[in-house]
């Protein structure tokens, strides 16, 4: 059995491989720190992220740069509307065996990597989606009959386009649940803007440097489950979750805006991701238990995503964002 | 349990000991302010108070009420426990690892990962003192809860609860008090200026049993048996000055006062130097100026008695006896007065009626031989009777009152110098008789001369002056 030494030993390593690896994405990515340190928990959890931002933000790049750094396999797909599922998952093809005799055998797609780009994922057919979301989901794909398991750490990084809807098909709430995260990016900053102009159109960085691997990742997975958690914390949380509820009034007994302008709730799986992703962030920071404020930041990112809203909200202009920041007002820390 | 989970849990408790006892003090200065607040409210019903000290007791008695429910509402609970922890955490930046680690002492999780909040959190929490952490905090109520209480002391101190209630919201009795005090003082001072002994006991204790009943020493029932009582006790004095019978029953009240004002001056006339002898028939000048008392003189022809023919002695006697009667039959009146004034004031309704009825029965008073069912004045006052006029008709001057003055320097005769005209008199507009205003001069000249207002030297002089007047009429 680990001692306390040892508990907090691997906590240490595990801040410092977070501050490598902060350090090593700063050299190609310009602000968006907050955007990676997501994407890092959501992969120390085992989840998967939805990007959301518009064209020539650095998703890409961001992605493909976290592939390299963590000396894990990375792949793109580009979603276009002829896109088949195959495509992805891979298909079974005629060879020759050493026999010679003719065989069946499967090609892998490009959904066998560790991290895979799903550039402009809601370009494609549903059929197509639906087949990256059950690799997702289930970690494998099946092709003739035969499941092929993909390979841990498995993480997908979905981006879409908020604008340009035109040709193009939304992803079902059903499938946007399962993301572990969606993630917003911002338009940078001007101090940002010229940093970016100073990194692109001078002599190229050197090749990123590889701080963490496959193996380190699914240990620093195993210890964020083990972060205590006290009841009380996580009954902020599940009170908060149950504030995204429309029907639900808040600890102060008024109705909030939720009430008005939310249809569906946030799902269990809203608080799972919460709850993990406060570890993953506690654990992060170097400390060995969840605070309230673990909870408060990953709020946005766990949930934003599984709020229904009606067409009222649409009228009205209001977004997932501002209903959590209410529920996050009115729900109090201790009861 | 390791070293760091009791040194946690000892902090833990001095934290919530503080707290609790932080609590319970706002607990009692909140419930000190509401309790002195709603005796603040309630100071105007103080006065409906069974027992008249009771009032004294009110925040007591709303700090008893309101005590328990406050205390049982804001009880410790568990929540308060981990909201008090949290609190910690706040302060300490400890990101929730004092909390984490009470429940996981709590839960007795022995697990590495818990070991290592519980250090954590013991190695932040050794050297905490809560009350330098968490002082306490005053809300506005808890500093106004010593102010009020003095404001309330100081209220009840200069009973302002029965002033306002005897303003605002009169009490049956209070008002009764009230009206029955104000009878007692007039009557008190009726009494002494017509040197009437009985009614001036009787004011004195009427003016006793009002004070009682307004400082809310009696209650309601109490008072009116009292009033009873005393109504009694003045029939019983009454029918004792009733005997033996007074002849000057018949008399109208106006008539006995000018008779004992004549009296007054007889005496006074008795005394000069001319009539001093004692023995010997008084002088011509003594019997003009005996007709000038008409009152006097009236009694002395229906007694068929010659002024002429009784010596001093026999006048003093016959002036003493009827001054006597006089008085006995005044004071018998003004007793009878009394009682029915108190029988009206037991038997009034409450109420703006029964006020307008005391108003208007309160004025009656006896004419003549005291009888009831005679014409009746206004007030309820004594000295209103019919025969003196109101102040708007009283054509006649009032001598000034006010604080006795003392001039310096010597008496004697003065220079004087004058013009003297002759004509012929003119009547003037004045219906009152001569006779009338004479007799009215000489009653005022009266009490002036008995008062110590008109010094010593000078009585004589104006003594002789209204008796001038006296002889002049007669001479008409």
């Amino acid at each position: 059995m680990e001692s306390v030494t040892e508990i907090e030993q691997r906590m240490q390593s595990a801040r410092r491989a977070f501050d490598e690896l902060k350090a090593e994405m700063a050299r190609f990515i310009v602000g968006h720190e907050e955007l990676i340190e997501q994407v890092f928990i959501a992969l120390v959890c085992g989840g998967h992220c939805l990007l959301e931002g518009v064209p020539g933000l650095g998703k890409t790049l961001m992605v493909r740069s976290l592939g390299e750094i963590l000396s894990l396999s990375f792949s793109r797909i580009q979603f276009t509307p002829d896109l088949m599922p195959a495509d992805i998952t891979g298909t079974n093809v005629l060879t020759d065996d050493p026999s010679g005799r003719k065989i069946f055998e499967f090609q892998r797609g490009p959904v066998f990597a560790h991290i895979v780009l799903a550039d402009e994922i809601n370009r494609a057919t549903p059929k197509t989606q639906s087949a990256l979301l059950e690799a997702m989901q289930e970690q494998s794909v099946t092709v003739g009959g035969k499941a092929h398991r993909l390979e841990s750490p498995f993480m997908v990084l979905a981006t879409q386009n908020p604008i340009e809807m035109e040709g193009t098909y939304p992803l079902p709430e059903a499938q946007v649940d399962r993301f572990f995260f969606k993630l917003v990016l911002r338009y940078p900053s001007r101090e940002e803007l010229a940093r970016i102009a100073d990194l692109t159109t001078a002599t190229p960085p050197a090749p990123p440097r590889e701080v963490l691997d496959g193996a380190s990742i699914l240990q620093i997975r195993q210890w964020v489950r083990e972060v205590p958690l006290a009841e009380i914390v996580k009954d902020y949380a599940v009170r908060i979750v149950m504030g995204t509820h429309g029907g639900e009034a808040l600890d102060n007994g008024t109705a909030s805006s939720a009430r008005k302008f939310v249809l569906y709730g946030s799902s269990p799986r809203g608080l799972q991701s919460l709850i993990l992703a406060a570890k993953a962030r506690a654990l992060l920071a170097g400390r060995p238990n969840v605070s309230f404020e673990d909870i408060r930041v990953m709020v946005a990112p766990s949930l934003r995503h599984r709020l229904i809203l009606n067409l009222e909200a649409d009228a009205e202009g209001i977004g997932a964002e501002k209903i959590l920041a209410e529920v996050l007002e009115r729900v109090a820390e201790v009861l | 349990m390791s070293s760091e989970a009791e040194i946690l849990a000892d902090k833990f408790s001095e934290l919530w000991r503080w707290e609790r006892r932080k609590r319970r003090e706002q607990v009692f200065l909140t419930v000190s302010f509401y309790s002195v607040a709603a005796a603040l409210l309630a100071l105007p019903f103080a006065v409906f108070l069974p027992v008249p000290w009771s009032r004294w007791l009110m925040p007591i008695v709303w700090f008893l009420l309101l005590a328990p429910i406050l205390l049982f509402k804001r009880r410790w609970r568990r929540e308060d426990s981990a909201r008090a922890l949290a609190r910690l955490d706040r302060a300490l930046g400890l990101e929730e690892r004092a909390l984490t680690a009470w429940e996981l002492i709590e839960r007795g999780d022995s697990r590495p990962a818990a070991q290592l909040v519980v250090k954590q959190a013991a190695v932040q929490l050794k050297g905490l003192d809560p009350t330098a952490l968490f002082h306490r905090r005053w809300h506005r109520h808890h500093v106004l809860a010593l102010p009020l209480l003095a404001l309330w002391l100081a209220l009840m101190g200069f009973d302002i609860d029965r002033r306002f209630n005897s303003g605002v919201v009169p009490s049956m009795t209070v008002t009764t008090a009230l009206k029955l005090r104000e009878y007692a003082r007039a009557l008190q001072e009726r009494a002494q200026s017509e040197g009437l002994r009985q009614s001036l006991g009787l004011g004195k204790d009427l003016a006793k049993v009002a004070q009682q009943a307004i400082d809310a020493k009696t209650t309601e029932d109490q008072f009116k048996k009292e009033l009873a009582a005393t109504s009694r006790q003045i029939e019983a004095m009454g029918k004792a000055a009733g005997e033996p019978p007074s002849p000057w029953t018949a008399e109208s009240q106006q008539s006995l006062r000018d008779l004992k004002a004549e009296l007054e001056a007889a005496r006074q006339l008795l005394q000069f130097p001319e009539t001093a002898k004692g023995t010997e028939p008084l002088g011509q000048q003594w019997l003009d100026r005996l007709a000038g008392l008409p009152q006097l003189k009236r009694q002395f022809d229906q007694e068929n008695q010659s002024a002429q023919k009784l010596s001093q002695n026999a006048l003093q006697a016959f002036i003493d006896r009827w001054e006597k009667q006089a008085t006995g039959e005044l004071d018998r009146r003004t007793l009878l007065e009394a009682q029915q004034y108190l029988d009206q004031l037991r038997n009034q309704g409450q109420g703006e009626n029964g006020e307008q009825n005391l108003h208007a029965s309160g004025g009656r008073e006896q004419e003549g031989s005291g009888e009831a069912g005679k014409a009746r004045t206004n007030s309820s006052l004594p000295g209103k009777e019919p025969g003196r006029k109101d102040e708007r008709f009283q054509s006649l001057p009032e001598f000034a009152t006010g604080a006795p003055a003392r001039v310096k320097g010597q008496l004697g005769a003065g220079d004087s110098s004058g013009l003297v005209f002759k004509g012929k008199p003119l009547p003037g507009k004045s219906e009152l008789s001569q006779e009338e205003v004479i007799a009215t001069y000489r009653r005022q000249a009266e009490a002036e001369l008995n008062s110590e207002r008109v010094p010593e030297a000078l009585k004589e002089t104006i003594k002789n002056y209204f008796m001038s007047l006296g002889q002049s009429e007669g001479k008409k």
